[in-house]
């Protein structure tokens, strides 16, 4: 009994030690990663969501305004808004339109968190620092709560994906794929702790 | 005194610009009793309308069109088929309270009751069909004539539509009195407008159309 007690103990506290502990610090330039932010201008997804069981589709429509900040409005198909937010010059943020079954506090900081995460917002390289795993890099960004972390191969040419983490371990990972003129055709974001995933696809061509 | 009525001819012209300026080319109908019978009338013998629609959201303060395209069929009573062709495959079926929607994922059957946005649009675009929109106490309505067509306004009364719509337009064409085009206002300036096209009234519209397994 004694035994078992200690083996679960043990394993609690290996399934608690943070992932990102047995990971090498190493050096490098972590603003390498600039490259990936993606140059949105004005690009139309397709989308889907699947939040504890519901699913919502609609387009999403992500915007580059002339004063730098970044819009991102998700209507439904019939042309009813779900939400329109505004991140500016980093850190600022504003919800400009949501609806009221969305508009609890809860839900607009997930959503804030996860598209600052995907913009490639709050990447200041004072206080940045680099992890090795393998062939991986890990250009972590230190949040106001938790670490954003963006997951390069060891010369920093291809993004193989994002991280938002707690102290120990990833909250969301997300990725961006087949960039085309600087615009990713697919963005997908997967919360690891509930159900709730976010796939975007590109539409090009939109008749706009 | 002469500034008395200076001021009220001042009052009176502002008045008239305005209500002419609301909907250019469309002026109120003070007495609407003989176009809601007509109306009442004419499409109540409204079996079933096919079209194409092309959709248009108009976000104003991004200055960005999102343009949707499809085919629309309805049938009395209740029952909705939109078939969205662009910018990618979507169906959506309303039969008698019932949804189904169908994306290229997944399939999905909802109840309207259980879904109180999706049966709002449900009843909306019924009723602009049906022509029972002047009948629905969730909206007020105001009639204005044009050369060839009328424009209901419809002011939603109930709380859950105005956080939503500011108003919806159904613009009515006077041959036949169906809807040509549904403008929908939000209140934060952004529309959307469904034109209608390519119509075809009362043909035969088979009921499979409507089917939700």
């Amino acid at each position: 009994m004694r035994y078992l007690l200690f083996i679960s103990f043990l394993f609690l506290v290996i399934a608690c030690s943070s992932v990102y502990k047995k990971m090498q610090k190493t050096t490098g330039d972590a603003s390498c990663i600039r490259k990936f932010k993606p140059l949105l201008g004005s690009a139309l997804y397709k989308t889907n969501v699947d939040v504890v069981g519901k699913h919502l589709t609609g387009l999403v429509l992500i915007k580059s305004m002339p004063d730098s900040s970044e819009r991102i409005v998700f209507s439904n198909e019939f042309g009813i808004k779900f939400f329109d937010f505004e991140f500016s010059n980093d850190s600022g943020f504003k919800v400009i339109y949501i609806i009221e079954q969305m508009n609890k506090k809860a839900v607009i900081k997930t959503l804030r968190k996860d598209f600052e995460l995907v913009l490639m917002h709050n990447t200041s390289t004072s206080d940045a620092y680099l992890l090795k795993n393998g062939k991986s890099i890990y250009y972590a960004f230190p949040q106001e709560s938790g670490v954003n972390y963006y997951i390069t191969d060891s010369t920093c040419g291809h993004l193989v994906g994002m991280e938002r983490s707690s102290k120990s371990k990833p909250v969301v990972e997300a990725i961006m794929e087949n960039y085309k003129d600087g615009i990713p055709d697919t963005i997908g974001i997967e919360h690891k702790n509930f159900n709730f995933t976010i796939g975007l696809k590109r539409i090009e061509n939109a008749g706009r | 005194m002469r500034e008395r009525i200076l001021l009220l001819c001042i009052f009176c012209f502002c008045i008239c610009v305005f209500t002419h300026a609301q909907y250019p080319g469309f002026t109120l109908l003070a007495n609407d009793a003989a176009f809601r019978q007509q109306f009442s009338e004419i499409s109540q013998k409204t079996i079933s309308i096919q079209s194409d629609f092309t959709q248009e959201k108009d976000l104003s303060m991004l200055s960005e069109k999102i343009v949707s395209k499809g085919k629309f069929w309805f049938k009395k009573d209740n029952r909705v088929r939109m078939e969205y062709s662009q910018p990618f495959q979507y169906l959506m079926v309303l039969n008698n309270g019932s949804i189904y929607i169908k994306d290229d994922q997944k399939e999905n059957k909802v109840s309207a009751k259980s879904n109180p946005l999706f049966r709002q649009i449900n009843k909306i675009m019924v009723d602009c069909m049906q022509g029972s929109a002047l009948s629905n106490p969730d909206f007020s309505q105001r009639i204005f004539e044009g050369k060839s067509s009328f424009l209901i306004e419809l002011t939603p009364t109930a709380k859950n539509l105005k956080s939503f719509f500011e108003h919806i337009n159904i613009i009515v064409d006077k041959k036949d009195f169906s809807a040509t085009e549904i403008k929908m206002y939000e209140s934060g300036g952004d529309n959307t407008i469904i034109r209608f096209t390519n119509k075809q009234l009362n043909t035969a519209i088979p009921d499979a159309l409507f089917i939700i397994h």
